[in-house]
């Protein structure tokens, strides 16, 4: 497995697997856009972020990607005057989720890109080992 | 003259699997001098236990177990391991017929 074109496929695909990550931790975000609490005063749902870090391949000594570490954001909640809801607080404010509909589109693209670019390090490998094999006939 | 085209061929029959060994195309299991026949076995055996790693992994990834980049991944390594042993094979082959067109 020292052969550097099966290796950069293994790191293609460990890129790969982090996006699909970031991309999952996005939907989390964005189907829990409006979630509140359900007793009074309570804290809504907390965005959630994620980490890479770069992981060292012993068998290959490349550099791999891996999820790291998938956080939560602490930044202050969104404050609405709703006082029907069942997390309104005495005077009727309730906290909603810290997540902004703009930042997690940006951040779902960015992953669709990213992923776009891995895909495409896996197409060009294969199109290398391909063509070497096809050295072997005609 | 019979002799000497008797103890040729055994020479030719060596010779590409010495170099297969030391190519690095069949690393271990094939010790040098036992000819095509047991390079062309590892090969084969080589691309049958990774044809079923990517059946097995894919019938996990049909059921839900396994990621779809891992399916992908296991299915690509196979068909490469496939190809390279079918353009080996073709070209022991054509070795051989190669020979066989000699004209005595």
């Amino acid at each position: 497995m020292i052969d550097p074109i099966v290796s950069s496929l293994k790191i293609a695909s460990s890129g790969l697997s982090a996006q699909s990550t970031r991309l999952r931790v996005v939907s989390e975000n964005i189907a829990n856009a409006n979630t509140t609490g359900n007793v009074a005063g309570a804290d809504p749902y907390q965005r959630k972020t994620i980490t890479f870090a770069a992981e060292l391949d012993r068998l290959t000594g490349a550099d791999l990607v891996k999820v790291s570490d998938v956080g939560r954001d602490p930044s202050a909640f969104v404050v609405e005057h709703d006082p029907g809801n069942p997390a309104a607080n005495a005077d009727g404010y309730v906290k909603m989720p810290n997540v902004n509909m703009l930042v997690e589109m940006a951040d779902m693209r960015e992953a669709n890109r990213s992923y776009e670019a891995n895909l495409q390090v896996v197409k060009q490998a294969r199109e290398i080992i391909n063509m070497t094999i096809d050295l072997l006939r005609s | 003259m019979i002799p000497a085209i008797g103890s040729a061929l055994p020479r030719v029959e060596i010779s590409p699997s010495t170099n297969f060994v030391t190519g690095g195309v069949a690393q271990g299991g094939v010790e040098a001098g036992k000819g095509f026949g047991a390079v062309l076995t590892q090969i084969a055996s080589d691309a049958v236990s990774t044809v079923k790693t990517a059946e097995a992994t894919s019938i996990k990834g049909v059921n839900g177990e396994s990621s779809t980049q891992a399916v992908v991944e296991a299915v690509m390594s196979a068909e490469r391991t496939l190809q390279t042993a079918i353009a080996v094979r073709d070209k022991a082959v054509a070795a051989y017929l190669e020979l066989s067109r000699m004209s005595i």
